[in-house]
């Protein structure tokens, strides 16, 4: 589903050179739901932006879907984040100003579907998160978690392969965290890979495996339920 | 990739955040009213600049002589003026005449056809010209011939009557005698003070009355006659071709040398006459078009102030949606949509601003009703403008990179 080998990142200023990511190595597979931590800077948002095609990297090869998305142009960048990649961030990045109805609609008018379709997956999205009774509603009318759960209606409307997902409880109570956590072990359940980054120890537990990032390398995989843990030696 | 437009969003986040947006719709609104009518103000009056006076402009200039002594002979005068300035080399022809063609002082005269009081009349002006005046102001006879020689008289204010036969431009033959071939005008009689008679011996093409507000400007009828009111005689001269300079030394020389009780003042090319006489309408066509630009220049940057408020407003949005699937090209879509949204607002009330003020122009001061293809050209330029401007802003905001999505700050 997700493979990277020996993915570089280096951040060039005039004065500073900064290795964000070094020899990165990960593989995903489908149906996973990975949790990714790792200390402040130590390159996990490095490796979202890249596993999300929102950055390209400076070395290093990256298959997505079995495709090597390694130096394709920008427009092509912009569909396979379309069509196959669900984003949920850390602070939800609604738009204010749209409903959530025209929010969760934002993707799907790039994807070129049709309104009836639109409307139809739309109105799915946000009844799956428990919200179709609210489409109307602006973001600011919601709470945080409702926030969240719209956000995950948006990444899950055009039916991507997998979500990426950036501390998505990084700005909740422990109580619409977990609403939040047990609705992506559902997606999940449902099949959809899921890739996360997450501070919370706890809340990486409950994925499937974690991944520890250190110095933006893979430091460590863990299998959260087969107690099998094991050091990857990255070069 | 067929992405559907985003207007219905487009629309519902203006209408959340109108104050902006309204204030450009109206500055658009406002611009494209001052602007459609002060295009039609200054086409009107460049029309009017562009009406041809039938003079050979370029090569024509008059001057005056004036004599002063109780005894100046002034026919054997303008007849020795005459000989030597048509001798001068780089002169073409030279006549005296009573008014210079739109310079704004004349002479006007009513004709009928019937004669007797009350009966219809039609105003022209009149000149007053020598046989050679026809070379001289550089008109074509159409049909007819040309005065001889021996019809000219002598008029310094004391005769009575006119003379027996007169040269009429075309639009006065049609003003007469509408709907007859021109040919046919020739040896008709018109009546001048109602009972008159004067005979039509020529029809030329065109020759402008002295006053260019004059509905009846194209109105001009010539009489064989030299002209000297209280001796003081204008010699209306045409120069060869590319010669006016040179010509106008040579007269002014010739004239100083033959100074004697009388004064030689006046002289200017024809030129200079119609720079004075629409002097006013060219200084209105450099103020309006000042105004249009600066107020575009305004209303342009206004869009651009606007739009790149708005896209540093929306960076963390907008590297959203790049990081939902937008190409850069859907980003400076946006923008340009939004954009023509409001500048649609902008225009149809600017549509209906413009009429409003062209009704004001006609009922105070007296303009014409505007035409209707100004409005929809007025509408297409500001949405030219208006994308225009907010192509900068869109590009900065379709360079935003979709990494912005995950930014914290």
């Amino acid at each position: 589903m997700l493979k990277m080998e020996n993915i570089a990142k280096v951040y060039r200023t005039d004065v500073v050179e900064t290795h964000a990511l070094k020899e990165f190595s990960l593989e995903v597979n489908e149906g996973d739901f990975v949790a990714v931590t790792g200390p402040s800077g130590s390159g996990k948002t490095t490796f979202l932006n890249i596993a999300g095609l929102l950055e390209t990297y400076s070395a290093g090869r990256y298959f997505l879907d079995g495709n090597d998305v390694s130096g394709i142009s920008d427009a092509a960048r912009s569909r396979v984040r379309n069509e196959k990649i669900g984003f949920i961030f850390q602070g939800f990045n609604l738009i204010p100003d749209l409903s959530l109805f025209d929010n969760v609609d934002v993707p799907l008018r790039y994807r070129g579907f049709s309104s009836k379709e639109r409307k139809q997956r739309i109105e799915q999205s946000l009844d799956t998160v428990g919200l179709s009774n609210r489409m109307r509603h602006l973001p600011a009318q919601l709470s945080g978690g409702q926030q969240q759960r719209v956000a995950i209606a948006r990444a899950l409307a055009g039916s991507p392969r997998f979500l990426l997902a950036d501390e998505p409880t990084g700005n909740l109570d422990s109580k619409m965290a977990n609403s939040v956590m047990t609705l992506l072990q559902e997606i999940n359940q449902q099949g959809t890979t899921i890739v996360m980054v997450t501070h919370d120890p706890g809340l990486a537990a409950q994925a499937k495996r974690n991944i520890h990032v250190r110095d933006g390398q893979v430091s460590e995989l863990h299998e959260v339920n087969t107690e099998h843990t094991r050091d990857v030696v990255n070069g | 990739m067929n992405a559907s437009l985003e207007l219905g969003p487009i629309f519902r986040t203006l209408l959340r955040n109108k104050m902006g947006a309204l204030l450009i719709a109206l500055q658009i609104a406002v611009t494209m009213t001052i602007v459609v009518n002060a295009i039609f103000i200054i086409d009107e009056r460049e029309a009017l600049m562009a009406r041809v006076s039938g003079v050979d402009e370029a090569d024509s200039f008059y001057v005056n002589s004036n004599g002063f002594a109780s005894d100046f002979d002034n026919p054997n005068t303008i007849q020795e003026d005459l000989r030597q300035i048509r001798a001068l080399p780089s002169v073409r022809n030279v006549t005296t005449i009573n008014a210079i063609p739109i310079s704004g002082g004349g002479w006007s005269m009513s004709l009928q056809t019937e004669a007797g009081e009350g009966k219809d009349d039609v105003a022209t002006a009149v000149y007053m010209v020598d046989h050679h005046g026809l070379e001289a102001l550089d008109v074509q006879l159409l049909a007819g011939q040309n005065f001889t020689e021996q019809e000219l008289r002598y008029r310094d204010g004391s005769e009575e009557g006119w003379p027996q036969n007169i040269i009429i431009t075309q639009a006065l033959a049609n003003d007469l005698f509408p709907d007859t071939a021109i040919d046919e005008v020739i040896g008709k009689t018109t009546y001048i003070n109602n009972d008159e008679p004067m005979q039509i011996i020529g029809v030329i093409d065109a020759l402008q009355a002295p006053w260019i507000g004059w509905e009846q400007l194209e109105n001009t009828m010539l009489s064989p006659e030299y002209f000297a009111f209280n001796n003081s005689t204008t010699y209306f001269v045409r120069a060869q071709d590319g010669m006016r300079d040179q010509a106008m030394r040579a007269v002014e020389e010739y004239l100083a040398q033959r100074a004697n009780e009388r004064l030689v003042r006046g002289m200017e090319s024809f030129e200079n006459v119609r720079n004075e006489s629409y002097g006013f309408h060219a200084a209105m066509i450099k103020i309006l078009t000042i105004v249009m630009a600066t107020l575009v220049l305004i209303t342009g940057m206004g869009i651009v102030g606007l739009a790149s408020f708005n896209v540093n407003k929306r960076k963390k949005q907008i590297g959203t949606r790049r990081a939902l699937g937008a190409t850069q090209w859907q980003i400076v879509r946006y923008f340009m949509l939004e954009n023509f949204m409001i500048t649609s607002i902008g225009v149809l009330t600017g549509a209906a601003l413009s009429i409003g003020l062209n009704i004001l122009l006609v009922n105070f001061f007296e303009l014409n009703r505007i035409s209707w293809y100004y409005i929809p050209i007025g509408m297409l330029c500001l949405w030219v403008l208006g994308q225009l401007a907010v192509l900068g802003p869109a590009k900065k905001a379709a360079n935003i990179p979709p990494a912005m999505a995950t930014r914290t700050v």
